[in-house]
């Protein structure tokens, strides 16, 4: 099954999800960043133009700060995400899914400068579109790659019902179907939820309308509701 | 559609990872696409070209290739739909495949709907639903929603990435030219002699062009088609049917093996009435769990998992302080005189700040300089080894008790053993130095004793010097001293005893 999320299965037997962003998501977050750090220079230099020779010297190192030292600062206080990547709910992460450290996070922005060739991110384009994680040369080396942060909205929850006793046992991937049913329900029109309660006559032991409410009652009593 | 067949995870995503999975789409039928992808598009990229050539206007080739994407969009299209629910097709069953999807909306994109931003969205639902066209666009109007901005960075992000990758060739291109191939003037260049450039320049950048197009075009399809799939997925639940319908197959299995089985007429009524019974409300406390009392261990067990979850560590509840304005007022700055006076003011300002860091920096150098000065003098100065073998020796430099015998029995009686054994070992250098009527020294070492002793002619003797150096260096390197009557031994006799 195809799918662009990497799993990582700890000692405990838990199974972490990483959503690999790809590169449409990391170029508009990079624009979200260059447009961020043009304004923050332009602003900078404002005042900075005012005193001269000297002004200058200061906005050539704030240029040079904003330019290297923006990146590393930003994934090591900012929870691994610069302005743009929170903006679109993107993180730099280890491989292995823990926090970026400084080490990682000096090398990736380093190597920026191969990714950055020929001027253009022409082979950061190339090499996320080929790798499976979509990261580029600076993240392979670094290990590091980018994931979605964002949780898909499910917070319509399920509507109160009463609840009734599954006639049968079910496994846990079942139960949770049903759940996600009866969560979603509100989004679906009512000829599909019928139709999805068709589905489950075997189950419910009735059609349409009725089978719908019979899941419902289904939900509550698995989430404990009384 | 057969939704049992699909061959990608479902679950409703965010679009911007709809996206994603978009990619990985592409990248897991990378070779049915481009195949299929180069075979319809490259005889249109020749034919466009040759046309541009003979009408003269060399240009032409490249605006006729990126006016025609709509077009070849199709083939893109029409590999992942077919990857998805089924399997990847040859590139002949692509070329094929053409005539099955409609060409309407095709020939609509190639028109008027050229410049629609929401293309990547409205080709799988134009070519793969095949609907008539009013339905088309109610259907378009339920599944735009919320998906238009999506569908517009989409098309500028590819946009974006042609122009990348196009211009990345360039700028190779450019850095692998010799100095003196180079126009002496780039603006000169675009000026006057790009005009009248060869024709051979124009199609080399419509190939580069072409090539672009080709590595992001079924990119942004594949990404179009994701994001038409994942809104599926939400307005239809998608995965909430792929579930059903497996639940169903397996309680329909379930069922006709509780069928055979009762035809058979085994006893297994109870089992098989188990679905039909009466719904009684499930246990939920621990009494009727296991159906006995609690007893007191039960009851330390329920307070000690109490006071467990109370502990803050496991997400209890938390307090946070923090100060907040009580009024916030909405300050309106006065607007300031750009003067000499404010100005000035503020350059000195900064001048003093910038001669208070300079003299900080200069504090904390000499303080620096101080400090790791004195750690340098500390590290000239060796540390003396901590070797008891020396301090031993040197603290008897001279004086050696003309009885050695008795002094290292005192020493030895007195619990001092260590340098009992020391005066032993130095008592038998010297006699043996004595014998050989050397020089004694003090920097010989163990082995040269034992050498020396060898030289004395005496097979006993030299044992013995062999049996003291031993002990001595037992003694002294692993803390391993001989007991009352092994230390008597050695007194005794050659070379310290009174018999000697």
């Amino acid at each position: 099954m195809l799918d662009s999320v990497r799993e990582i299965e700890t000692p405990e037997g838990i199974s972490l999800r990483l959503r690999a962003a790809g590169p449409l998501p990391r170029a508009q977050a990079w624009m979200v960043d260059t447009v961020v750090r043009l304004v923050l220079l332009m602003l900078a230099m404002i005042p900075l133009s005012l005193f001269g020779t000297g002004g200058l010297g200061l906005a050539m190192l704030a240029m040079f700060a904003l330019l290297w030292a923006y990146w590393v600062a930003c994934e090591l206080w900012l929870d691994g995400q610069s302005l743009g990547k929170r903006a679109l709910g993107l993180r730099v992460v280890n491989l292995d899914g823990t926090p970026v450290t400084w080490l990682p996070s000096v090398t990736r922005n380093l190597l920026r400068v191969v990714d950055a060739l020929p001027g253009v991110y022409g082979v950061g384009l190339a090499s996320t579109l080929v790798d499976p994680c979509a990261r580029r040369l600076g993240d392979i080396v670094a290990g590091t790659m980018v994931v979605h942060t964002k949780e898909t909205a499910t917070g319509h929850q399920v509507p109160p019902a009463p609840a009734l006793p599954l006639p049968l046992p079910l496994s846990p991937e079942e139960q949770a179907a049903l759940v996600d049913f009866a969560e979603r329900a509100g989004q679906l029109t009512v000829q599909r939820q019928e139709e999805l309660a068709n589905l489950l006559e075997p189950l419910t032991g009735c059609r349409d309308t009725a089978g719908v409410a019979r899941l419902l009652g289904y939900a509550n009593g698995l989430l404990g509701r009384p | 559609m057969e939704l049992e067949r699909i061959s990608v995870v479902l679950r409703p995503r965010e679009s911007r990872e709809a996206l994603d999975l978009g990619a990985a789409m592409l990248r897991a039928n990378a070779r049915a696409v481009w195949s299929a992808w180069f075979a319809f598009t490259v005889p249109a990229f020749l034919l466009c070209n040759a046309l541009a050539v003979l009408v003269g206007v060399p240009w032409l080739g490249l605006l006729l290739t990126w006016w025609l994407k709509p077009l070849f969009d199709r083939v893109p299209l029409y590999v992942l739909s077919r990857a998805v629910f089924d399997r990847p097709p040859h590139w002949r069953e692509t070329l094929r495949g053409q005539h099955a999807m409609p060409w309407g909306p095709t020939f609509a994109g190639l028109s008027w709907l050229r410049v629609d931003s929401h293309r990547a969205l409205r080709l799988p639902l134009a070519l793969l639903e095949g609907t008539s066209r009013q339905r088309r666009a109610e259907r378009w109007k339920v599944l735009r929603r919320r998906l238009v901005g999506e569908a517009s960075l989409l098309t500028w992000g590819c946009l974006q990435f042609e122009l990348v990758l196009f211009l990345s060739v360039w700028l190779l291109a450019w850095w692998l030219l010799p100095q003196e191939w180079r126009p002496a003037s780039l603006a000169t260049f675009f000026r006057h002699e790009v005009h009248g450039a060869a024709t051979a320049w124009t199609l080399a950048a419509s190939a580069v062009a072409y090539l672009a197009i080709s590595a992001i075009e079924p990119l942004y399809v594949a990404c179009g088609f994701a994001l038409y799939l994942n809104r599926r997925t939400q307005l239809e639940g998608w995965d909430i049917d792929l579930a059903f319908r497996r639940l169903r197959a397996r309680l329909q299995g379930l069922g006709r093996v509780l069928g055979v089985l009762l035809c058979l007429g085994l006893p297994l009524a109870g089992h098989a009435a188990v679905p039909a019974a009466p719904p009684s409300r499930p246990a939920s406390t621990p009494e009727q769990v296991f159906r006995q009392p609690l007893d007191e261990g039960d009851r330390r067990f329920a307070a000690a998992a109490a006071k467990v979850y109370r502990d803050p560590r496991f997400g209890g509840q938390r307090h946070v302080r923090r100060w907040e304005l009580k009024r916030v007022e909405s300050r309106v700055d006065q607007p300031v005189n750009p003067g000499a006076a404010p100005l000035g003011m503020f350059s000195g300002l900064f001048n003093g700040l910038l001669w208070l860091a300079l003299g900080g920096a200069v504090l904390a150098l000499a303080w620096f300089a101080w400090r790791w000065r004195g750690a340098g003098r500390d590290a000239t100065q060796p540390l003396a080894p901590r070797a008891n073998l020396s301090v031993v020796v040197d603290e008897a430099p001279a004086a050696l008790p003309a009885d050695v015998a008795t002094a290292a029995r005192g020493l030895w009686q007195a619990q001092r053993r260590r340098e009992a054994l020391a005066l032993l070992y130095r008592g038998c250098a010297e006699r043996i130095a004595q014998q050989l009527q050397l020089p004694y020294t003090a920097d010989a070492t163990e082995s040269d004793w034992l050498r020396h002793a060898a030289t004395l002619g005496d097979t006993a003797r030299a044992q013995r010097v062999v049996v003291i150096v031993r002990t001595w260096q037992f003694a002294a390197y692993a803390g391993r001293y001989p007991d009352q009557a092994a230390f008597e031994r050695l007194l005794d006799g050659w070379p310290l005893g009174a018999g000697a």
